[in-house]
């Protein structure tokens, strides 16, 4: 028996019986893009292809994102302003001064807060959703998932708007509190916890999903073992599901953190004058008093914190609970 | 296994949900109040306020020139995301942790500092052009997204396939067009509504780059919010909601739930 007999082989394909088979269900566009990617596929035999695939991206982002950022940390420690006159050489002047300066201080000390409490809040709403997804039937699974990414679709000012109806001194909340008999409800909209609601609430999927993950990941069987042992609801939750989900609480937790700390549209729309965070700053100092080494430092200082909370989240927490997690894997 | 989900869970769900949804509802309701100001509950029953801003000419304008750029923004994207892609799950590059880590820390440095930083950069050079300064910089965050969409689809593609294509005598360029890119096809098109969503929702990076003949739809909203008080701000925002509204169905519905890797 020959090899022919064992295979039926089909006649040899061509560029032409694929083009035409394409345009003839209407999708000639869709058949001129599959022949040129089909060119390019056939280039891709040499050595170097590689990188010369990767090339163009490596470059735009080297000159676009790499210099630009490396350009304005260099500037906020080589550059500071007096009295609007920028005086040149190494400096520490514009750390010192957000150190120094109560006003800025406070700025700096309230980003922190609200992007700690954020990150709290978010994990604490998260976990429920969390396992709905992971252990509800596929629906329940789809529907919360669905209704949590929505609001990431909906651009970040309408959102906020959303927020300020609701808010408002004559908005849905304080409707509604006066319906259940609160006489004189309190009005958020202004204030830290505006601004710390908005954020919890979009950031909030970034902690569902890995977290989601993390928990869909562990034995069902494990669970059952303590069920059957004995162990309440609540017990297997938080000796069982919480450890073994460390991992992914984390990844989130880190992402909150760094968004809501880098804030700028939600506490400038909720937050009113009274609370502007490092975001606002920045703004102010550069695009207001043309202050651009301080605004440089306030943005390197951003990217500090930000790198910070993945270290420490990631890799600390990770790091230490590996012993704990080490079955979740 | 529906029962592993107490009742108690079910009706903590169902109110994280609802608070989730009512600052993308409340807003639809505003917009039909027949009031010069905003009141909860709504009173009477009106569209004028659509007509308001679908008569604006400068919320056309910004509506327009949104579109104009997540458009080209999706283009340069995906020209420049797709290839680098297949460079790195096809190819083992040396380095090829130092150039994912650079690929994806746009995601990681905030955005509204990487705005800035290449506002500081085009006044170095001296850049007047604006369009092009948004492209670059909605380009810098939407490639990342390009590149893990179009990368996760390139690492499901089934090898055995195109060996088998091979085998039956299917030269490279016909493997490629009938075999690798109807697989790759979806992740292709989830990094372009990606990019598109990206670019056009993006405040944080054309607030230092834009001007005022080139006014994105964020920076327009924002505006208006600040200066007026009447539900022609809610219409907006129930017109960009259903916009989203209409995003999320079309991603379902082509996608399923592959809309989760938006927030992994």
């Amino acid at each position: 028996m020959s090899r022919a007999d064992i295979i039926d082989v089909p006649p040899p394909l061509s560029p032409d019986t694929g083009v035409a088979g394409a345009s003839s269900e209407g999708g000639r566009l869709e058949g001129m893009a599959s022949r040129l990617v089909g060119a390019a596929w056939s280039l891709l035999a040499g050595r170097y292809t590689g990188y010369l695939l990767v090339a163009p991206t490596v470059l735009f982002l080297a000159v676009w994102f790499l210099w630009p950022v490396l350009t304005m940390v260099h500037l906020s420690l080589t550059a500071h302003s007096v009295d609007g006159v920028m005086i040149e050489g190494f400096t520490l002047e514009n750390y010192a001064r957000l150190f120094a300066s109560d006003l800025y201080f406070r700025i700096l000390m309230r980003t922190i807060r609200i992007a700690l409490m954020t990150s709290l809040f978010a994990a604490l709403f998260a976990y429920p959703l969390a396992i709905a997804i992971a252990r509800g039937g596929p629906t329940l699974a789809r529907l919360v998932t669905i209704t949590i990414l929505a609001p990431l679709l909906v651009n970040v000012v309408v959102r906020s708007y959303g927020w300020q109806t609701i808010l408002n001194k004559t908005g849905a909340l304080a409707w509604v509190l006066k319906l259940l008999g609160v006489s004189n409800p309190p009005v958020l909209l202004y204030t830290e916890w505006a601004v710390l609601i908005a954020c919890v609430h979009v950031y909030l999927p970034f902690v569902v999903m890995p977290l989601a993950g993390a928990i869909g990941r562990i034995d069902r069987t494990v669970e059952e073992a303590a069920r059957v042992a004995g162990a309440t609801r609540f017990s297997v939750f938080l000796r069982v599901i919480l450890p073994l989900s460390l991992p992914g609480l984390a990844v989130g937790v880190s992402l909150v953190f760094s968004l809501s700390a880098a804030a700028y549209v939600t506490p400038q729309i909720l937050g009113g004058n009274f609370s502007p965070l490092l975001g606002t700053l920045i703004e102010q100092q550069i695009l207001t008093l043309n202050d651009w080494p301080f605004g440089a430092a306030i943005s390197t200082l951003l990217i500090a914190m930000v790198l910070a909370s993945n270290l420490v989240f990631l890799k600390l927490v990770s790091r230490r609970f590996a012993r704990w997690t080490a079955g979740a894997r | 296994m529906n029962e592993t989900v107490s009742p108690l869970l079910k009706i903590v769900v169902g109110i994280i949900l609802l608070i989730v949804v009512a600052p993308l509802v409340v807003p639809l309701l505003m917009s039909i109040s027949d009031t010069p100001f905003i009141v909860f509950p709504p009173q009477g029953f009106t569209l004028k306020w659509y007509g308001a801003v679908l008569a604006n000419p400068e919320a056309r304008a910004s509506f327009l020139f949104s579109l104009e750029l997540a458009a080209i923004v999706t283009a340069v994207s995906l020209a420049l995301g797709v290839p680098c892609a297949a460079g790195l799950t096809r190819f083992k590059l040396p380095g090829q942790d130092a150039i994912l880590g650079l690929i994806l820390s746009p995601l990681i440095v905030p955005l509204i500092v990487t705005g800035v930083a290449l506002l500081q950069l085009f006044a170095m050079l001296g850049s007047r052009a604006t369009l092009l300064q948004l492209v670059i910089g909605h380009t810098v965050v939407c490639l990342p997204y390009v590149i893990r969409s179009v990368s996760a689809s390139l690492l499901l593609v089934n090898r055995n396939l195109e060996d088998a294509a091979s085998v039956l005598g299917a030269p490279p360029h016909i493997v490629a067009t009938r075999v690798i890119w109807p697989q790759v096809r979806p992740g292709i098109l989830a990094g372009g509504i990606f990019s598109f969503i990206v670019s056009f929702d993006d405040y944080p990076i054309s607030m230092w780059l834009a001007d005022g003949n080139h006014f994105p739809v964020p920076l327009y909203l924002y505006t208006v919010i600040e200066r007026s008080f009447d539900p022609s701000i809610a219409a907006i925002a129930s017109l960009m909601i259903f916009f989203a509204l209409l995003l999320v169905l079309v991603i379902e519905k082509v996608f399923g739930l592959s809309l989760a890797r938006l927030a992994s």
